[in-house]
């Protein structure tokens, strides 16, 4: 009898921690897109007024209306994470795929030194960059932006890739060399094709961390090249008190990324998080 | 078309040797088996042949040709893997053709001769598909159809059959010795499975820890084993070797395994006395023909054989007999040796002692 | 006659290997050179500049003042007080984080949380853009229409509406919650990817052993799951000290700069009062900082992939 008791317990006590669980993360996710759907009569009202008459699109229209920057954010952001993405995948796959499997000298010393740099502090590369950025021009351009976010898109690209050609069957690459492939000829008629799912899901990673990006943008960008996360900030500061279309612009600048982080959760699981851990 | 000779080959990984000194020469359209449990560096040496791995020390000919630095490619072999090694992305007709497509061969002129192997391997009907989408039995034969329309100058084959149910591996066994009756290329062939390398080879080259202990003929390695090693690892079942003694008694001579003494007629034995190891196959023990009695303990029937095995002692010995033989266990037969079947090992080296006592 | 036999095996870079070896180092070097580009450059130029008395006024490298500027940071009071907001921020940040994380990996990695969609549920605030998250809390932390306010009084809980914000006993735990809610999710990955590693074979032992659910989650799943703890530390610890986009939405540095902290403090010395020597002074003491922190992580990992090769 108290064993069953105690059995109903724990299962109660699971089921209300999971119930904590969900309402702590979605709750300000929720209340988020509430809010970005009133408008601001009903969010001003004490007690807020959820009344589903009040449900406008408003907030959205407001903030993606031609005079806020709303539209040209998104465009620069979606320009800017498309190609450093593509471009660290080109980069990066070739570098991954020598270091994880052409036994290139130093390539664990090289694999290491990659992992760390991607520690530092992007303050400390900032400054040299900002100053020859400004010297060469390409302060405020979506250049300029590409090849700064390289920075930290580059070594994770490689660091994940590196983990994915490491699961190519070797037999491949040796059946590719006795058919007469060279090394440039496996990698790109053998080990890329097989290799498109990690590759796209990689790209689609890389294309996150740079739409999301913010600290280099606000430094780089002043009016040109200005991306979603920037116009979202100076919006929460100009138009302090237009709460729905603030919250309505920090929706729609998250709809993608959110979107792409769901739909390939298995590789962002698979890959990135289980490779965190076990290297 | 060319003969294939290593010279001195040793591969090194830090402290341990995957190839200890291996000398070897496979005649001009010779089929070499390389023979030996998983770790005797046969695949290493096989790599080393293909081009795939590079010796520490020693040499690759091929045709006469010092060889060491050509890629597998320039070496002209051709190279079936354990796993098929498919291109999973590529049809079966791609794959076939990927060598010639890399070889930048005109179109109709790689067609034709995909047609052609698939004709000969029965793959005319699954071109389009994907290796996913193949039986078992299928992606072997892509495999060897990939290796096949190179007409190259040595085939190379890493334990090909391993991945496949023990029916398929005999019938695929039937379809490389046609293949190699067919086309007369040199092969070099890599398996654990003493049976394959009996049934396939013109010559077995049977490998241990890094070395080459014998090199022979099936009847040879069969018949005439330079080690213990070599006699435990050929035959089913395993031969039975003995640690007793040979010993004269009133000028005959007898083989001493704790209480059975066999007798052995005068030329069969080696003029030595003492310890000694005995070897001798299934077939070499008879029941009910005279000598020591002695009851049976197992009887397996296997339809065309049966194999009844007797004991003394703590010792067991295996006697092969044509056809269904119906003996209850725990019966008495008399057991002796035939002389032509008898095999002595030094102890100490496991070496063949000859009947004249010398080593083999 | 290049084919003489008889000779010992010399390399001479033709074969597969030497090829394959090649390649790959032509293959790496475009990616080493950007790196070295746009990071390595970078960190060197970055470590002279503090040594140099620079301006965004010309923006160039200017006149070697040797360790000015370190020394101007060091008598400077709010430095000590980003130091000392770096430190609580980084510690707080952590243990919270990895305990909660801990917490709800525990509870997904149970048979009635495998449900996927809680998988789902973790990804959205993980993938959710740094600079919405502070916006999303800007709005919750409003002191007059914000949703806590309303809640706090209309439950009671608080006496009257509070400036979350404004007041700075209370503003860097403000930032800091909202940090921290973003920040469990992806730590919460990690951990669960550490208990799926975890032997299933070991709880059955441990349950034939008669081990309660305490016994058993401290004497089985906390030593399997102690490198990936000390992973997710460090990790997270090197992310604290990243954080920025809060600070620079919701309060910039105030109120009284109870929320600066030296990446905020780093950049707003910078780029705000446009003094580029001190502020590469400000950005090369967090690097060093985190540099050991990196140096952590490697260590780390390094060990247990070590043991991990090892039983393969």
């Amino acid at each position: 009898m108290s064993r069953r008791w105690r059995a109903r317990l724990r299962r109660t006590g699971i089921l209300m921690g999971l119930v904590l669980f969900v309402v702590w993360t979605l709750a300000p996710i929720v209340w988020a897109l509430i809010s970005s759907f009133l408008p601001l009569r009903a969010l001003t009202a004490t007690p807020p007024d959820l009344a589903p008459g009040n449900f406008t699109l408003d907030n959205y229209l407001g903030v993606l209306s031609a005079d806020r920057d709303l539209i040209g954010g998104l465009r620069n952001s979606a320009i800017v994470a498309s190609f450093t993405a593509a471009l660290a995948l080109l980069i990066g796959s070739s570098a991954a795929y020598a270091l994880a499997r052409l036994r290139v000298p130093g390539s664990s010393k090289i694999l290491m030194l990659i992992l760390v740099t991607q520690m530092f502090p992007a303050m400390v590369i900032i400054i040299p960059l900002f100053i020859v950025l400004s010297r060469t021009g390409l302060t405020d351009s979506q250049v300029g932006l590409m090849i700064v976010y390289l920075s930290f898109v580059l070594p994770i690209v490689i660091w994940v890739l590196k983990g994915f050609f490491e699961a190519v069957p070797r037999e491949l690459e040796r059946a590719a060399a006795v058919d007469g492939a060279s090394t440039m000829q496996t990698f790109r008629l053998v080990v890329l094709p097989i290799s498109l799912p990690p590759l796209f899901a990689t790209g689609v990673f890389a294309f996150i961390e740079a739409w999301n990006e913010f600290f280099f943008a606000v430094i780089l960008t002043q009016s040109n090249a200005k991306t979603a996360p920037v116009v979202v900030a100076e919006f929460s500061g100009q138009y302090v008190s237009l709460y729905g279309q603030m919250v309505a612009a920090a929706v729609i600048a998250s709809i993608p990324v959110i979107v792409l982080a769901i739909v390939f959760r298995r590789y962002i699981l698979e890959g990135f998080v289980e490779g965190a851990v076990k290297g | 078309m060319a003969d294939v000779e290593l010279r001195a080959i040793t591969k090194r990984y830090g402290a341990v040797a995957a190839c200890a000194d291996v000398n070897l020469h496979v005649a001009d359209g010779e089929f070499v088996t390389l023979l030996g449990p998983s770790g005797c560096g046969k695949t290493t040496t096989l790599n080393i042949i293909a081009g795939l791995d590079e010796p520490t020390s020693g040499e690759v000919l091929m045709g006469g040709r010092v060889v060491n630095d050509l890629t597998p490619y320039e070496r002209d072999v051709a190279m079936v893997f354990q796993n098929y090694a498919l291109y999973p992305h590529m049809s079966v007709a791609d794959n076939i053709g990927f060598t010639l497509r890399l070889r930048k061969r005109p179109r109709d002129e790689i067609r034709r001769r995909v047609q052609t192997v698939a004709e000969m391997l029965e793959l005319a009907h699954v071109l389009d598909r994907l290796p996913r989408e193949l039986s078992g039995g299928q992606q072997q034969r892509v495999a060897l159809g990939r290796a096949v329309i190179r007409e190259p100058a040595v085939f190379l084959f890493d334990e090909p059959f391993s991945n496949l149910d023990a029916a398929l591996r005999v019938k695929m066994r039937v379809e490389v010795k046609e293949l190699h009756q067919r086309l007369g290329i040199t092969s070099l062939f890599v398996t654990h499975d003493q049976e394959e390398a009996l049934s396939l080879s013109d010559r077995i080259a049977i490998m241990r820890d890094g070395h080459v202990e014998q090199v022979g003929t099936p009847d040879d390695v069969y018949a005439q084993p330079r080690t213990r090693y070599v006699a435990r690892f050929i035959g089913s079942p395993q031969m039975d070797i003995f640690s007793g003694r040979l010993e004269r008694r009133d000028g005959v001579a007898a083989y001493v395994v704790g209480s059975a003494a066999f007798e052995i007629p005068a030329g069969a034995a080696p003029a030595y006395d003492g310890d000694l190891d005995l070897g001798v196959r299934a077939e070499h023990v008879r029941l009910n023909a005279g000598g020591i009695p002695m009851p049976v303990r197992v009887v397996q029937p296997l339809g065309s054989m049966t194999y009844v095995t007797v004991g003394w002692d703590e010792e067991l010995l295996t006697s092969r007999l044509l056809g269904m033989a119906h003996l209850p266990p725990g019966e008495a037969v008399t057991v002796s040796l035939d002389p032509a079947g008898l095999l002595f090992f030094d102890r100490a080296s496991g070496r063949r002692v000859l009947p004249d006592g010398t080593l083999a | 006659m290049t084919f003489d036999g008889g000779a010992a095996a010399r390399p001479t870079g033709r074969s597969y290997l030497a090829r394959r070896r090649r390649t790959g180092t032509l293959l790496v070097l475009p990616a080493l050179a950007v790196l070295a580009l746009i990071l390595a450059l970078p960190i060197a130029a970055s470590l002279a500049l503090s040594l140099m008395k620079a301006d965004t006024a010309d923006f160039r490298f200017g006149v070697f003042v040797g360790l000015e500027n370190y020394a101007t940071l060091l008598a400077d009071p709010v430095f000590a007080l980003a130091l000392r907001n770096s430190i609580y921020w980084m510690v707080v940040e952590v243990a919270v984080v990895v305990v909660v994380a801990l917490w709800f990996a525990l509870l997904l990695n149970h048979p009635m949380g495998r449900w996927s969609v809680f998988r789902i549920v973790l990804l959205v605030p993980w993938a959710l853009a740094p600079v919405a998250n502070a916006v999303l809390w800007k709005w919750i932390y409003n002191s007059n229409y914000g949703i806590l306010n309303f809640l706090g009084t209309a439950t009671g809980v608080l006496p009257g509406p509070v400036v979350w914000l404004g007041d700075p006993a209370l503003a860097l735990n403000a930032l800091l919650v909202a940090e921290i809610w973003k920040e469990i999710p992806f730590i919460t990955l990690l951990l669960l990817a550490g208990l799926q590693n975890v032997p299933r074979i070991l709880y059955r032992a441990g349950r034939l052993d008669g081990a309660g659910p305490w016994q058993t989650f401290r004497f089985i799943t906390l030593p399997q799951l102690r490198t990936t703890i000390l992973i997710c530390i460090v990790l997270q610890s090197i992310w604290a000290l990243k954080s920025f986009d809060l600070v620079y939405v919701l309060t910039r540095g105030g109120p009284a700069n109870a929320t600066t902290m030296l990446n905020f403090l780093a950049y707003r010395v910078s780029f705000q009062f446009g003094n580029l020597g001190l502020g590469a002074a400000v950005a090369d003491i967090l690097f060093f900082v985190m540099f050991l922190l990196a140096l952590a992580y490697v260590r780390v990992f390094r060990p247990a992939r070590a043991a991990e090769r090892g039983a393969a």
